[in-house]
C-alpha cells in the first residue's frame, strides 16, 4: 500500500467526472460494463467447472486472461467497480442471478457444486480478511485456524446441543470473534508486525492442539451431522420437475447468501465514517488519534468485525463438507487466504472471489500440477507483490460524491 | 461562561535524562494568536504533543476553559476543541481529499457500528452533509481544492497539501489550533496568504485562539498579539513581537554567546 | 529428580536456547539495520541445514575423511544460505522498502514458503526427514554421574562462538560500525559516505550465514533434517527478537533462552501433556509482550513527529 501514485492513474477514468451531466451520461456504460463482466464471469466459471481436458482448461484460461486484459484497457473492469460502488445492492443482485444461472446448470453435478460453494465460502472469509488487512492494515496469518473455530463450533454444537443449526452457524461467527479478541487485546496497543507474530503463532498452535486434543476429535477430527436450516433439509437431495437435484445445490445458495452478505458489509463498511477511521488507523495513527480516533478502538472492531465473517464461513463450510478437521486450520492454509487476498488485490471483495477462482479451482483441476501448487502459489504471490502489489482488481478510491448525488 | 482558555501551568516532560519542557507555562485567551518562538530543539513541538496528549508530561496542569486536560487521551482533548497542524505534511495520500478532511471532523460524525450497518442511509446522509462545509472551507484557501474535492490529496502540490492540512484541522470546528511552522517550504507571498486566510478564517470565528510555531519572523510580526519565546525548554521571554526580538536572553540564544 | 536427567534437561535447554538465539538474532539484524521482518528467515535456516548435508555427503563421495565433511557441511551450507540472503535482500526486500511494511513481510513469507516447498518438492525423499550424519567426534563423556557427548559441546561451543563473534563484528570492526550507523540513522550514514547498499546486502548475507549455523546446529544435534523445520524454529526466533526487543542482539538471546527454559519447564514441571509444551511457551511469551510492548531490553522506535 505504498504511497506512490502513477502518474496515468490520476485523470485517467478511473473517478467519476465532476459535473452532473458527466455522470448522468455514464450511467447505462456503468451498468452494463458490470453485467458484461457478471457473464463474462459465469461463462468463464462454466467452462472451467465442465471441462476436463487439461488442454481446454489451458485455452479457457488464456482466453479469459485476454478478455480480462482487454477489459481493464477499455476501463469496463473500472466502470463495473464505479457500478458497485455506487449501487452496492443492485450490483449484488446481478451477481446472485448470475451465480443462480450457474448452480441451476449444474444442479445435478455434486462436484461442481462442491466446487462453487467451496470458492464463495473462502471468498466470504476473504472479504473478513479484506476487513481486517485491508482497511485496518492488521495482519491475520491465522485466518483458515479461524475459519475452522467457526467450523469446529458449529460441529460442537450440533452434536451435543439442540440449538437450531442456524444459530449454531452464527454462534461460529461469535466463536471465531471471540478468540480474536482474546488473541487481540494484548498486542492492541503495539506495532503491526505484532500482531502478525500473534496471530501466526496462534495458526500454528491451532492446528497443533486441535491434533492432540482427543475431545475434539484429534487428527481425524468431527464429523457434522447433516445441517437443517430454516425448516430445509440440507442432507438430502430433492426433485424439481422431473429433475434430480443434488443436496449441495441448497449449500450453493447458502453460500453465495453469505458471500453476498459478507462482502455487503465490507462494503458498508469501507463506505462510511468507520471506513474514514480505519484507513486513518492504518495509514498514520498518530494523525488519526490527533484528531479523535481511538487506533485500539478501531483495531479491535475491524479484527472482531472480520473473524465474524470468517467464523460464519468456516461454519457452513463444515456444514458443507460433512466435517471438520486440524487440516483445515494450519498455517499453510492460511496463507493460501492471504494469496487469494493479496492477488485479488486487498481490500476488494469482487477480486477475492476471482482470485479465489484461480486459486481454488484451478489446481484442482489441474491435476499435472497438483503437486507444485503451493511452490506455484507462493512463486506467483511474490511475483505480485513485486510489480503489481495492488492485486487483480485493485481497491477504488473511496468516493463520497456519489452520496451527493444520490441525497 | 465556557470561557475557553487555555491555562499550561509549570509543565515538565522529560525523556530520559532530557528535559524537553521545564516548568513551562502559558495561557492563550479566546481570539488571541500567539507566536510560540524560539531555537530548533527548544520544546515547541513537544510543546504541542503535550497539549495535544501525544506525550505524557512528567509534572504540571493543563486546562482548557473548564476541563482538566492534564495527561488525557489524545481523542479527549481533541473533543474539547483542540486541532493542530503537523511539521511534516501528513496526509493520506490515497484518500480523497474529502476523505482527509473526515478525519479532522470526526468527532462530529456517525461513529457507531451499529449505525453504519443499519442505519446506512441516515449515516451517508450525515456525512452527505458536511460536503458543503467542507466545499465552502477550501473555497477560502483555494477554490481550485475545493473544485477537486474528490480527487486524491496526492494529486496535489505541497502547498495545496498545507492548505488541505489546515482545513482538516478547522473542520472539526476547534477552538484552539495549534500550527506547526505551516510556512515550512513555502515562499514568503505563499506563506502570507495562508496566514491571511487562517486569519480571515477567524475573524468570523472570533473565539478561536491560535498558537503558532513560526521561524519566519516577518509572518509573526504580521499576525501575532503576542509572543513567547523558548529555549531549552524553559520560556526565556514573553510579550509583543517587538518586545521579544529586542530581549537580549532572545538575541543570544538565537544567536548565540557573542550577539 | 534423578541428577542424569536433570543435566540432560540443561543441555537441552542450553542447546535449544543457542539455536533459538541465532536464529532470534538473524531476525533483530534484519530488523535493526533495515526495519523490516524478514520471514523466510526460518525457511534460509532449513536450506542451511539440507546445505550442510549436501556438503558432507559431496566431501564423502570426493573421499574426504575426518575434517573434511565437517568442512564440506560448513562451506556449502554458508555458501548456499549467504546466496540466498544476499538475493533477497537485493532483489525481494530493498524494492519494496518504500511500501508498507506488511508487504515486506508478506513477501518475505511466502518466499520462505517457496524454499519450504521447493526443498520438499526436489530434495530426494524430500517430504519425510533426511538423517544428517554424524561428523563430529561423538564420543560419550561421563563425570560425576552426567554424560554427555563431545559433539553436543562442540555445537554448544561454535553457538557461543558464534554469537560472540557477531558482537565482536558488531561492536568493533568497521564493517560494524557502518551496520550499526545505518541501523541508527540511515540518511546520515548515506552523508558520512557509507555504501548503504553494500551495508544491507552484507547485513543479509550475515544474517543468512547465522541461519546457516543454526540449520547445522539443529541438523547435528537431532540427526535430521525436514523440510520443514525452519517453519516452527522460524517463528520461535521471530518471537524470541520480538521479545527480547527487536533490534538488540542481547535481547535476541535474552528471548532465545526464555523460549527453550519455558519449554523445557513445561515439559519437567507442568502437570499438562508434552505436546503442549508450545503452547505453553509461546502464550507466556505474548504474555509478556502484553506487558511490555517494546520488548524486555529495548526496541529501537522513534517517531518524529
Amino acid at each position: 500500500m505504498s504511497h506512490q501514485l502513477s502518474a496515468r492513474k490520476v485523470g485517467k477514468t478511473d473517478w467519476p467526472l465532476p459535473g452532473s451531466q458527466a455522470l448522468a451520461s455514464r450511467f447505462d456504460r456503468r451498468a452494463e460494463a458490470f453485467f458484461l463482466m457478471a457473464v463474462a464471469g459465469m461463462l468463464v466459471l462454466a467452462c472451467i467447472l465442465a471441462l476436463e481436458s487439461e488442454l481446454a482448461l489451458a485455452g479457457t484460461l488464456a482466453a479469459a486472461g485476454g478478455l480480462w486484459w482487454w477489459g481493464v484497457r477499455a476501463g469496463v473492469v473500472a466502470q463495473a467497480g464505479a457500478f458497485s460502488d455506487r449501487r452496492p445492492w443492485a450490483a449484488r443482485l446481478v451477481v446472485a442471478a448470475a451465480a443462480t444461472v450457474l448452480l441451476i446448470a449444474f444442479h445435478g453435478e455434486h462436484y461442481a457444486l462442491l466446487m462453487i460453494s467451496t470458492v464463495l465460502l473462502f471468498a466470504a472469509a476473504c472479504a473478513g480478511i479484506n476487513i481486517q488487512t485491508g482497511l485496518a492494515g492488521l495482519a491475520n496469518f491465522a485466518g483458515a485456524a479461524f475459519f475452522a473455530c467457526g467450523g469446529y463450533t458449529l460441529a460442537v454444537l450440533a452434536k451435543s446441543t439442540a440449538l437450531p443449526h442456524f444459530l449454531a452457524i452464527l454462534a461460529g461467527g461469535v466463536a471465531a470473534a471471540a478468540i480474536g479478541a482474546v488473541l487481540l487485546l494484548p498486542v492492541l496497543r503495539t506495532r503491526g508486525y505484532y500482531s502478525a507474530l500473534v496471530t501466526i503463532a496462534f495458526g500454528i498452535l491451532c492446528s497443533s492442539f486441535l491434533q492432540v486434543n482427543e475431545q475434539l476429535g484429534g487428527a481425524q477430527g468431527l464429523q457434522v451431522p447433516p445441517l437443517t436450516i430454516l425448516g430445509w433439509d440440507m442432507g438430502s437431495g430433492f426433485e424439481v420437475a422431473g429433475r434430480e437435484v443434488s443436496f449441495y445445490f441448497a449449500y450453493g445458495v447458502l453460500a453465495l447468501a453469505v458471500f453476498l452478505l459478507s462482502s455487503l458489509v465490507a462494503h458498508a463498511i469501507e463506505w462510511s465514517a468507520i471506513g474514514v477511521n480505519l484507513d486513518a488507523t492504518r495509514s498514520d495513527e498518530l494523525v488519526g488519534s490527533s484528531f479523535g480516533i481511538n487506533p485500539q478502538r478501531w483495531k479491535i472492531t475491524a479484527f472482531l468485525l472480520g473473524n465474524f465473517l470468517i467464523g460464519i464461513a468456516g461454519a457452513v463450510y463444515a456444514g458443507l463438507t460433512n466435517f471438520v478437521s486440524p487440516a483445515g486450520a494450519t498455517f499453510e492454509q492460511s496463507l493460501l487466504l492471504i494469496s487469494i487476498v493479496i492477488l485479488g488485490g486487498i481490500g476488494n471483495s469482487w477480486g477475492a472471489l476471482i482470485a479465489a477462482v484461480l486459486v481454488i479451482l484451478l489446481p484442482e483441476k489441474l491435476h499435472s500440477l497438483q503437486e507444485y501448487r503451493v511452490l506455484i502459489f507462493s512463486v506467483f504471490v511474490v511475483a505480485v507483490l513485486l510489480f503489481r502489489p495492488k492485486g487483480l482488481v485493485p481497491r477504488r478510491m473511496r468516493d463520497f460524491s456519489v452520496m451527493e448525488k444520490r441525497s | 461562561m465556557n470561557d475557553r482558555t487555555l491555562v499550561c501551568s509549570d509543565l515538565t516532560m522529560r525523556f530520559g535524562g532530557l528535559v524537553a519542557l521545564d516548568a513551562f507555562s502559558l495561557e492563550v485567551r479566546p481570539g488571541e494568536v500567539v507566536g510560540l518562538l524560539g531555537p530548533n530543539g527548544s520544546g515547541k513541538t513537544t510543546f504541542f504533543n503535550v497539549v495535544t496528549g501525544l506525550y505524557k508530561p512528567v509534572s504540571g496542569a493543563i486546562r482548557f476553559g473548564d476541563k482538566d486536560l492534564f495527561r488525557k487521551a489524545p481523542s479527549e482533548i481533541n473533543h474539547a476543541g483542540i486541532a493542530r497542524s503537523f511539521q511534516r505534511c501528513r496526509l493520506m495520500l490515497e484518500l480523497s481529499v474529502f476523505d482527509n478532511l473526515l478525519v479532522g471532523a470526526h468527532n462530529r460524525l456517525p461513529n457507531g457500528l451499529f449505525r453504519t450497518l443499519f442505519g446506512r442511509k441516515a449515516a451517508l446522509r450525515s456525512i452527505a452533509a458536511f460536503m458543503g462545509a467542507a466545499r465552502d472551507l477550501c473555497a477560502r484557501f483555494n477554490p481550485h481544492i475545493a473544485d477537486r474535492l474528490f480527487e486524491p490529496a496526492g494529486s496535489f502540490n505541497m502547498i495545496d497539501r498545507r492548505r488541505i492540512e489546515l482545513c482538516r484541522a478547522l473542520l472539526g470546528g476547534p477552538r484552539l489550533l495549534l500550527l506547526d511552522e505551516p510556512s515550512a517550504g513555502m515562499t514568503h507571498d505563499e506563506t502570507f496568504r495562508l496566514m491571511d486566510d487562517v486569519t480571515g478564517f477567524q475573524r468570523e470565528s472570533p473565539e478561536l485562539s491560535i498558537v503558532l510555531i513560526e521561524h519566519e519572523m516577518q509572518v509573526i510580526e504580521r499576525v501575532s498579539q503576542r509572543c513567547v519565546v523558548l529555549n531549552f525548554g524553559k520560556k526565556i521571554c514573553e510579550g509583543s513581537y517587538r518586545t521579544v526580538v529586542a530581549d537580549p536572553q532572545v538575541r543570544k540564544a538565537y544567536l548565540g554567546e557573542d550577539a | 529428580m534423578e541428577i542424569s536427567f536433570a543435566f540432560q534437561h540443561l543441555v537441552n535447554f542450553l542447546m535449544l536456547g543457542l539455536i533459538y538465539s541465532i536464529v532470534a538474532v538473524g531476525f533483530s539484524l534484519y530488523f535493526g539495520v533495515v526495519d523490516v521482518v524478514q520471514f523466510a528467515h526460518g525457511d534460509v535456516v532449513a536450506l542451511g541445514g539440507y546445505a550442510g548435508l549436501a556438503g558432507i555427503l559431496l566431501a564423502v563421495a570426493a573421499g574426504a575423511t575426518g575434517v573434511g565433511p565437517v568442512v564440506g557441511m560448513i562451506v556449502l551450507a554458508l555458501l548456499a544460505t549467504g546466496a540466498a540472503g544476499a538475493l533477497i535482500g537485493r532483489y525481494l526486500v530493498m524494492p519494496l522498502r518504500q511500501a508498507s511494511p506488511i508487504n515486506v513481510l508478506l513477501i518475505t513469507l511466502m518466499t520462505g514458503t517457496a524454499i519450504r516447498e521447493a526443498l520438499r518438492l526436489f530434495v530426494p525423499g524430500g517430504s519425510n526427514p533426511s538423517p544428517f550424519p554424524m561428523v563430529l567426534p561423538d564420543q560419550l563423556m561421563t563425570f560425576a554421574g552426567v554424560s554427555m557427548r563431545v559433539s553436543s559441546l562442540i555445537i554448544m561451543a561454535a553457538g557461543v562462538l558464534a554469537i560472540f563473534g557477531t558482537h565482536f563484528l558488531l561492536s568493533r570492526t568497521r564493517l560494524g560500525l557502518a551496520v550499526r550507523g545505518v541501523a541508527q540513522d540511515e540518511e546520515t550514514a548515506r552523508f558520512m559516505g557509507i555504501d548503504f547498499k553494500r551495508v544491507v546486502i552484507l547485513t543479509f548475507v550475515l544474517g543468512a550465514c547465522l541461519g546457516a549455523l543454526a540449520g547445522i546446529m539443529s541438523g547435528l544435534y537431532y540427526r535430521q533434517v525436514m523440510f520443514n523445520m525452519g517453519l516452527m524454529l522460524g517463528v520461535i526466533g521471530f518471537c524470541a527478537a520480538v521479545v527480547g526487543g527487536l533490534g538488540s542482539l542481547m535481547g535476541a538471546v535474552v528471548g532465545g533462552f526464555l523460549f527453550s527454559g519455558l519449554q523445557i519447564f513445561a515439559t519437567v514441571a507442568l502437570p499438562i501433556p508434552s505436546a503442549y509444551k508450545d503452547v505453553f511457551a509461546f502464550t507466556m511469551m505474548i504474555c509478556i509482550i502484553a506487558v511490555r510492548p517494546t520488548g524486555l531490553l529495548r526496541e529501537r522506535f522513534e517517531e518524529r513527529v
